[in-house]
Order: C-alpha cells, then structure tokens, then sequence
C-alpha cells in the first residue's frame, strides 16, 4: 500500500528518483539540492536502489555524465543548486538538441555574489530557454510527483527531452510535509522502462552529434520548435494518468486558487503558493475577491491556459522570485512572459509586478496584502501606475 | 555486488606485423582532414587495434570538426561528440550506463571500448578535470590524448603541449618577442602517472610506429580500468611542413628524442624504439615553418631542454620488443 511520510522536497524528489529506479546518478554537493543526493547515496549503499552513483567533480561533469549514461540507454538522474546550475550551463543545449530525456533536479539558490543560501529562482530561470523542460512544485508531494511525471513526459518517443524538475530552496527541499509514497507496482503501470531509440550501440553502430552546415541548423531548430507543440497532449495524457494511478487532483498546467469570481489575481510560482493561498483566505473575509494562478510549467509555457484563467479578471499581481536586470518590465522574468501571453485576449486585465522573495526572503501574508492593495488602486483608477514594485522598497 | 558481476570485459590479442593486422577498418575514408593529417592516421590505427565492439567519446577539435560531418561521419562503429570540456565525463557516463544496463540484465553483449579520442587541448588544457575525474573514479576507459601540439582547427592557437619556440596565431614571433612561444610544455603521461593510483597503463606512441602504436592501443584496452594513451601526431598545417613528410616528422621526433616511445605499467617503466644515438633537434625543426624564425641560440635551448629529457629515459631505460597485450589472468 502507499504509505504517508513526513518528508522534505529533497526526501521527496529522492523517493521519486528511486520509484523511477534511475539507473546512473550524478552528485556534487551545493546547499541545498545536496540533501537529495545525500538520501539517494544511502538507499545505494544499503541496496534500496541498484544504480550506479557517481561522484561528479563539478556541476558541468554532471551533467556530462548524465547525458552519456542516457545516450548509452540508462536513466539517468543529477541535480543541483545555484551557481552550480550556471556552472553546468555549456552542458543543457546538447543534452536538449541531442534529445536526452535525463532529468535534473533543481533546489532554487540565489545565484553569487554574495554568497547567499537562500531560495530565488533566478539560478533555474537563467537556463529556460536552452530546450529542456522546467516548471516549479509548490510541495514535497508534488516534487515526488512531477520527478514521475516529468520522466514520463520527457521520455515519450514523441518528446525526447531533459527535464529541469524545480523546488524552492529551504521552504520546499527542507521543511517536511505529509506525502504520499507510491506503491512500486503503481509506478511502473504509470512510467515504462527507459527505451532510447538510438543508443549508442555495438549491434547498430551510430553517430550523436555531428557537425552540421549553417543551412543544416534551421530545420533542426524547427523540428525542436515543433516538438514542444506536441508536448501538452503528452504531458495532458501523463497527468490524467497519473490522477488516476495515484489518486491526485492535478491541473496538467495551473493550479488555480478561488479563480471562479475572482476580481484581482496573483500570478505566482513555486513553494510561496501556499502563503500566498493563506493571503487569499484572509482578503476573502475582507471582502476582496482575490484569486491565485500557478504555473507548474514553464517550459513548455501554458500560453492560451494563462490567458482562459485571467480573461476574467480586472488587474493581475505578477509574483517575481527571479530577475531580469534591465528587461522589459525592468523587474522578474514571469511578467513578460505573462502579459505576452494576455496580450490577445479581447479584454486584458491590467498587470504589475512585485519584485518578492528575493535572497531567499520571506513573503509575508502581509506583503501580499500590500500588493492586493496596489491591485484594488489599480482597478479603481483604471491604469497601471507602475511596471514593478520592490517589496519593502516602496515609499 | 559491482565487483562480482561479470561485465564480458573483451580481450585483444596481440597484432604481430602489419600484414596480420585486422584487414578491417573502423575508421573510414570520406572526412575532410587535411592531405598528411597525423592524428586520422592516428584514429585509423586505433580504431583497427581496437575494432568494432567500441564506442569512441569525441571531444570538439580537429577529429571532431574535420571527421564528423552531418550524414557523413568516417566511423564504423558508434561515436558521439562532447564538448572539448567533458570527454572524461561522458566516457565515464556511457561506461556507467553499460554497467548498470548489464546488471539489470538490459544488455547482454560484451562490454564495449570505451574510448576517448580528445586532442591536447581536450586532455590536459581544458579537457583535464573532466579527464582526471574519470581516471580517479577508476572508470573502464580509454583516454587518449592524440597530440597536434595546438588548438589546430581553430587556427593553430598555443596549446600546453606546444613546444617552446613555436609560431602559433597566439604566440607570434615579434620585436619584443623573438621566440613566439616562450614557455615549455606540459607533460601529459607524468600528469596522469603522478596522481591517478586506479590508473595502471600509460604508454606513448607515435604514428610512424603503427605495430607498436596498435599495440599499446589493445594493451591499454584490455586492462580492467582507466588507461592513457599520448600519441604524438604530426599536423602539417600547423607545424608547416610538406604534407608528404608525416611518417618523417615522426620519425625525426623520436630518432632526436623530441619524442620517446614508452611504456609505463604498474609502476614499470619501458622504452621502446630508443636511438643508438640521438640526432640534432635541428634535424627535426628544419622542416617546420613553425620554427623557422628561431634563432640559433633558441635552438640551442630547444636542445638543452631535450638532453635532460633523454638523460631520464638514459637513467630508467628498460629496452622493450613491441608490447604484446596479454589476456587477463
């Protein structure tokens, strides 16, 4: 039978990687993804797992090692944290156009200077656009979750790519919430055994890689392009299956919190969710009708679900926990991508964003508060005063 | 559990002349090095001595960019490309892969050669964490550094193992700097030997020496673990000489002691192909542009610099036949 554990996000993505019987695994330690392969070298050493731990001598070897394992045909399974994330960055375009479906776990660390344990997602962020998928859980339940719905989706012939599977540092990798343990049997009627189409193989010899002409890329770059069109009929498919195998409720793509009437709206990831949820309850007896959308993917972007979810609403609080220096908005990375995605809709809500939990900060039900009354001031005036407000910097 | 496992390690035997080496290629014509190329002629032989139950890790350079193009590549066998950063790494993921594979009973074959084919950049500049790692994880590998002696498909840039007094794009001879390259080389087969306990077998080579080279190449290949290879590869492009006089250049290295063809085997060293005397290094610089601006009194450090090289192999030499592999025990 499933068992209910207390377990952290790193407990719980080790739990996932270990039902998903990875088969090579890649460590180096940086806080706080660290806890996770500390749990994955333990159930190695006392059996729990038969696979092959490596001890990687850097992010960047890590990733190496990953992407050969799974070229040779294995699963294969690393992670990590912060600058080591960017560390590993040369490695995430070939294992992405080499169509590699590894997975890397990643626990948010603000990025240096200065050396800062603390959760943003700017070290994640940094890395979406170079062909993976990636999106957030907002608790240790959905880490385990989306460590098997990840492989599943990433390892389906149609999809073939590495997964950024996302949780925030400390308020998800370290604090312990109830999560359901699979049962095995469940996990293998839900995610097939890895079969690479073509492996690097004595019987059928290949070649990964090769030098292409200049006129050789576009279409390469087209065929990757169209493969994440075919990614949410897959991942659609994978989420049904797995509420249905497991028990769960999931959205394939948001959760949305009180959105049915709601007026004004945050758009947030990850593990603040919850707060933010607790935010909502208390404006609700207020009187404000405040909802809550949360992408669990952002890559492949739900771009026509965000736009459904917010067509309703008068003004939308864009929650940035990464930044984008000088980008347009001048603020987080969400907001552009979210106001591109509203930009169709007949009538747009207005949108802002809050620049919030940064360095690994907490947010505050009464930060939230703050915004809702920026939102409502919005809605009365009927404009947008500002791209970006810095929580706890505003006059 | 790992150490009981039986992983179907193959064992090569030895190769006695050229005429009874496998008629077999792996390595196959079509890739676009240039006329005289070193380092093809290198792969070719490795790829024969190691034949086809082999997959080879290629990191960017020459042999990545000159060999692999799109629906063309010259390899027999499987190949995959890795940065110029992570051959080790990659090496050390595929050899992981198969093991597990063959412990779930997913793979029932022999277990592959792994082998990488990097250049000097991708061994002992760039590539050396990644390579370093491998070998002290104790991986069943094959490294190979085959050495041009420069970033040669880039444009023939200064690499570690560029000798002293070379023109190279980065290290021009000028005014205030006569010699162009000012500093001496690293030496790879004491950077693996000094500091790798799980490796066992290094050896050099030299493609004028094919018997020897190929060898060495199933030697290494049959010791359970990792194994380096440094094989001296003449690149007529970027050292400047008449793409006929590849074999020569080889030769010429080894017969003035620029290069030396050992052997070094659980602590063991054994010198093959020693000269009964040593030319001039002047005799092997003669025919390379990327010398001809050196001065006589350069020269005569180039010389300096390899006369202590030859008193090392003087002091330890052990004269050896060509190596035989021998089957495990």
């Amino acid at each position: 039978m499933a068992q209910e554990k207390m377990l952290s996000g790193c407990a719980a993505a080790a739990q996932g990687a270990k039902y998903a019987e990875v088969e090579v695994i890649c460590s180096f330690p940086i806080r706080p993804y660290t806890a996770i392969m500390m749990e994955l070298a333990r159930m190695v050493a006392n059996g729990e797992l038969d696979a092959e731990f490596i001890h990687g001598e850097g992010e960047h070897a890590q990733l190496s090692v990953v992407l050969g394992a799974s070229a040779a045909g294995a699963r294969a399974y690393t992670g990590s944290s912060g600058v080591g994330v960017t560390y590993a960055f040369e490695v995430y375009s070939p294992a992405a156009g080499g169509r590699y479906p590894l997975q890397m776990a990643i626990a948010d660390r603000t990025l240096d200077p200065p050396g800062d344990f603390g959760s943003e997602h700017t070290d994640a962020m940094s890395a979406r656009d170079q062909g993976w998928l990636m999106g957030w859980a907002s608790t240790p339940q959905e880490v385990l979750d989306n460590t098997l719905i990840n492989f599943r989706v990433g390892e389906d012939p149609a999809i073939m790519l590495p997964q950024f599977v996302c949780q925030d540092g400390y308020f998800l990798s370290h604090i312990p919430d109830k999560v359901i343990v699979p049962e095995l049997s469940q996990v293998r009627e839900f995610l097939p055994p890895y079969k690479a189409p073509h492996p690097l193989s004595l019987e059928c010899p290949v070649s990964h890689g090769p030098q292409i002409r200049p006129d050789q890329g576009a279409p390469m770059d087209a065929q990757r392009a169209a493969t994440f069109l075919e990614v949410p009929r897959v991942i659609e498919k994978a989420v049904a299956d797995y509420n249905r195998i497991f028990g769960r409720n999931y959205d394939p793509y948001l959760e949305k919190y009180k959105m049915e009437d709601a007026e004004v709206a945050y758009f947030i990831q990850g593990a603040h969710a919850n707060t933010c949820k607790a935010a909502i309850n208390r404006l609700r007896t207020k009187g404000l009708k405040a909802g809550m959308v949360r992408p669990r993917w952002v890559r492949p972007w739900p771009t026509q679900q965000i736009a459904e979810a917010f067509s309703k609403v008068k003004a939308v609080a864009s929650v940035e926990t990464s930044t984008s220096y000088g980008g347009a908005m001048r603020g987080g990375n969400l907001v552009h991508e979210l106001r591109a995605s509203l930009y169709d809709l007949e009538k747009r809500p207005l949108v802002t964003s809050f620049m919030a939990g940064l360095g690994g900060d907490v947010i505050l039900i009464e930060d939230f508060e703050y915004m809702a009354n920026i939102l409502t001031q919005m809605v009365q005036e009927k404009k947008t005063r500002k791209h970006v407000y810095w929580i706890g910097f505003e006059e | 559990m790992a150490e009981a496992f039986d992983y179907k390690k193959q064992i090569l035997e030895p190769i006695k002349t050229m005429r009874s080496a496998p008629a077999e290629e792996m390595y196959l014509p079509g890739h676009r090095t240039c006329a005289g190329c070193g380092p093809a002629l290198n792969y070719r032989l490795t790829a024969k001595a190691a034949g086809k139950d082999t997959i080879f890790i290629g990191p960017t350079g020459c042999m990545y960019v000159a060999n692999s193009s799109y629906l063309c590549t010259p390899y027999a066998v499987s190949w995959i490309h890795a940065q110029i950063t992570n051959g080790g790494a990659v090496a050390s993921g595929i050899e992981a892969a198969y093991k597990i594979l063959a412990r779930k009973k997913k793979y029932n074959g022999p277990f592959p050669n792994v082998i990488v084919m990097a250049g000097d950049g991708g061994s002992v500049d760039i590539g050396l964490q990644a390579m370093s790692a491998m070998m002290y994880r104790g991986h069943d590998v094959l490294f190979i550094c085959y050495d041009n002696e420069a970033y040669a498909n880039t444009g023939i840039q200064t690499s570690p193992t560029t000798p002293y007094g070379a023109n190279t794009t980065f290290t021009p001879p000028g005014k205030v700097i006569p010699e162009g390259k000012t500093l001496f080389p690293k030496d790879p087969p004491q950077l693996v030997i000094g500091g790798h306990p799980a490796v066992k077998y290094v050896a050099t080579t030299c493609v004028s020496y094919p018997v020897d080279l190929m060898n060495k190449v199933r030697k290494a290949l049959n010791v359970d673990g990792p194994t380096f290879l440094h094989m001296f590869t003449p690149c007529p492009k970027g050292w400047k000489f008449d793409e006929k006089l590849t074999r020569e250049m080889g030769r010429l290295a080894v017969e003035t002691g620029m290069w030396s063809l050992f052997e070094w085997e659980n602590g063991v060293y054994k010198y093959t192909h020693i000269p009964k005397e040593y030319k001039p290094v002047s005799e092997y610089m003669k025919f390379q542009g990327r010398f001809s601006h050196l001065k006589p009194e350069h020269i005569a450090k180039m010389q300096a610099f390899v006369d202590e090289k030859i008193q090392r192999v003087k002091a330890i030499a052990v004269e050896a036949a060509v190596p035989t592999p021998k089957a495990r025990a």
